[in-house]
C-alpha cells in the first residue's frame, strides 16, 4: 500500500516551484508541479494530491476554478488546499477562505511558514519513517 | 563584519556564568552564534562602537543597567502564535471553563510568565474572545498580563505589531482575518478589543514576585527547563504563591513540576496543568521534641500544646 503523502504545487515560478518542493519533500512527502491550472487538473485526476498548494494566477483557469473542479472528484473534498500567493491583502485571504482553501501563506515563504501552515491545515509533517515488517 | 562573530571565549564564559547567576538559566555551549548576533544587535541599539566595547564596559563597570539588558537579550526565546497548542486546549477546555463555571462570572486574571514578544499572550486572549464570539464562556472577562525582563521584545509585545513572518507561524489564515490589520507592507497589528484584554509589565522575573497581585490562573509554558535546578524551585515556589486557591499553573503538556508540590495537584487527564490547593497547612515549627500522635496542627491548638509541654 503506497502510505506516502502527496503534493501538487501549481505555481507559474519555476524558482517558487523548486523552493517549495524541496522544503515539502524534506516532509516527508512526494511532489509532483507544475505552471498550469488545466494540467494540475489533470494530474490531480490521475493520483488525489492529499494537498495542494496553489498560487491565484494559474492559467488558463484560475485558482478558484481549479478547487472546484478538484473538490468534484471522487474523494476531493479531502484534499487540502493550501494558497500561497504574492496577494496578501485581507480581502485575497478571505476570498481564499470562503473559496474553500484550508490555509493560506504570503509570499516571500520559508521552510517554518510552510510546516506551520502544514500542520495548521492537519497535515503530518516530518519523514516517513518505514517500518515494513510484515 | 569583524567583531560579528570574534567575542573572547573567557568573555563568553563570564556572560554564561552572569546569565546564571542574575536569571537562573543555562545559556548552551552551542549557543554562541545566537549569543554574539544578539549582542552584536544591542551594542549596536546603544551606541557601542562595537560588541567587545560593550561586553568590556559591562564587566569593568559592573552596571546594574546593562547587566539586565545583556542578560534579557540572552535568555530571549523565540517564540510563535498557539505554541504546544494541546497545552492551550487544556487551558481554554479545562482551566478557563472551570474558573468561568467556580466563579459564576467576573473578571479572569491570568499571568504570562516569561511572555517574551507577546505571542503567547495574544493567543491565549483570541482564545478567550472567539469562545465570547460565539456565545460561550460570555459570564467572564479574561485579562491577561504578560511579564518579562526589559527587552526589545517586550516593547514589540506591547504594540501588537508582527512581521509578515510572524503572523505566518502557528497563527491560522481565519484567525489572520479575523484578529488582525495590515499595516504598511511587511506589518501587521492586532485588533484594539484583544489589545484591551492584555497588559505588559516589565520585571526581574527571578526577585520580582513580591510587585505581582494575585492570579487565577499562571501560564509558564516550555521555559522551565532551561533553570537551573535552584532557579526552577524558586520560580515555581514564586509563581505558587501567585496564584489564588483553586486557581491554575499551566506548564507545557510535557513539563512536571517535580518532587516538591508547592501547593499545587496534578489535574488528571490535563498533562502540565496544576491545581492550586484551598490553603497551605504550614508545617509545625521544629522544637526538638518526639513527634506526636497528632494529625492537625491548628495554630491555637498547636500553640496550647507546646505550652502545656514547655
Amino acid at each position: 500500500m503506497n502510505t506516502t503523502q502527496h503534493c501538487l504545487i501549481v505555481d507559474e515560478s519555476l524558482m517558487v516551484r523548486r523552493v517549495a518542493a524541496r522544503i515539502i519533500r524534506d516532509f516527508g512527502y512526494e511532489v509532483e508541479d507544475t505552471k498550469s491550472g488545466q494540467d494540475a487538473l489533470d494530474m490531480a485526476r490521475i493520483r488525489l494530491p492529499d494537498v495542494i498548494l496553489l498560487d491565484w494566477q494559474i492559467g488558463p483557469m484560475g485558482a478558484v476554478d481549479l478547487i472546484t473542479a478538484i473538490r468534484g472528484e471522487p474523494g476531493g473534498e479531502n484534499v487540502r488546499v493550501i494558497f500561497c500567493t504574492a496577494q496578501r491583502s485581507l480581502e485575497t485571504i478571505r476570498a481564499a477562505l470562503s473559496a474553500g482553501a484550508d490555509e493560506y501563506i504570503m509570499k516571500p515563504f520559508d521552510s517554518d511558514i510552510i510546516e506551520s501552515k502544514f500542520r495548521l491545515a492537519g497535515l503530518s509533517v516530518g519523514r516517513q519513517v518505514e517500518t515494513d515488517a510484515a | 563584519m569583524r567583531g560579528a562573530l570574534s567575542l573572547k571565549p573567557s568573555y563568553y564564559e563570564a556572560l554564561k556564568r552572569l546569565t546564571l547567576e542574575l536569571a537562573g538559566v543555562r545559556v548552551g555551549s552551542d549557543h554562541a552564534f545566537l549569543v554574539e548576533t544578539r549582542l552584536a544587535s544591542l551594542a549596536r541599539e546603544d551606541g557601542f562602537a562595537s560588541l567587545d566595547a560593550m561586553i568590556e564596559e559591562l564587566f569593568s563597570t559592573g552596571q546594574t543597567r546593562l547587566a539586565v539588558r545583556v542578560v534579557s537579550a540572552l535568555v530571549e526565546r523565540d517564540t510563535h502564535f498557539n505554541r504546544d497548542p494541546a497545552s492551550l486546549d487544556i487551558l481554554e477546555n479545562y482551566a478557563m471553563e472551570a474558573l468561568a463555571e467556580v466563579r459564576g462570572g467576573g473578571r479572569v486574571d491570568i499571568l504570562s510568565y516569561g511572555c517574551g514578544s507577546g505571542q503567547d499572550v495574544y493567543s491565549i486572549a483570541m482564545r478567550a474572545a472567539a469562545r465570547r464570539a460565539g456565545g460561550e464562556l460570555e459570564n467572564i472577562h479574561v485579562n491577561i498580563t504578560g511579564i518579562d525582563y526589559p527587552s526589545q521584545a517586550l516593547e514589540r509585545a506591547r504594540s501588537g505589531r508582527y512581521t509578515h513572518f510572524e503572523v505566518q507561524r502557528g497563527l491560522s489564515a481565519k484567525d489572520l482575518v479575523t484578529w488582525f490589520e495590515p499595516i504598511g507592507e511587511d506589518e501587521w497589528i492586532i485588533d484594539p478589543d484583544i489589545r484591551r484584554m492584555v497588559d505588559f509589565q516589565e520585571m526581574h522575573l527571578l526577585s520580582g514576585f513580591e510587585d505581582l497581585s494575585a492570579y487565577h490562573a499562571v501560564v509558564f509554558r516550555g521555559g522551565l527547563s532551561h533553570y537551573s535546578a535552584p532557579a526552577q524551585v524558586r520560580v515555581l515556589r514564586g509563581l505558587a504563591k501567585l496564584i489564588r486557591p483553586y486557581g491554575y499553573l499551566q506548564l507545557g503538556t510535557g513539563e512536571q513540576i517535580g518532587d516538591m508540590h508547592f501547593g499545587l495537584d496534578p489535574v488528571p487527564g490535563a498533562p502540565g496543568l496544576y491545581r492550586k490547593r484551598e490553603a497551605i497547612v504550614a508545617p509545625p515549627e521544629p522544637t526538638g521534641k518526639q513527634p506526636t500522635e497528632r494529625r492537625t496542627f491548628g495554630p491555637r491548638k498547636g500553640e496550647a500544646h507546646r505550652a502545656q509541654n514547655g
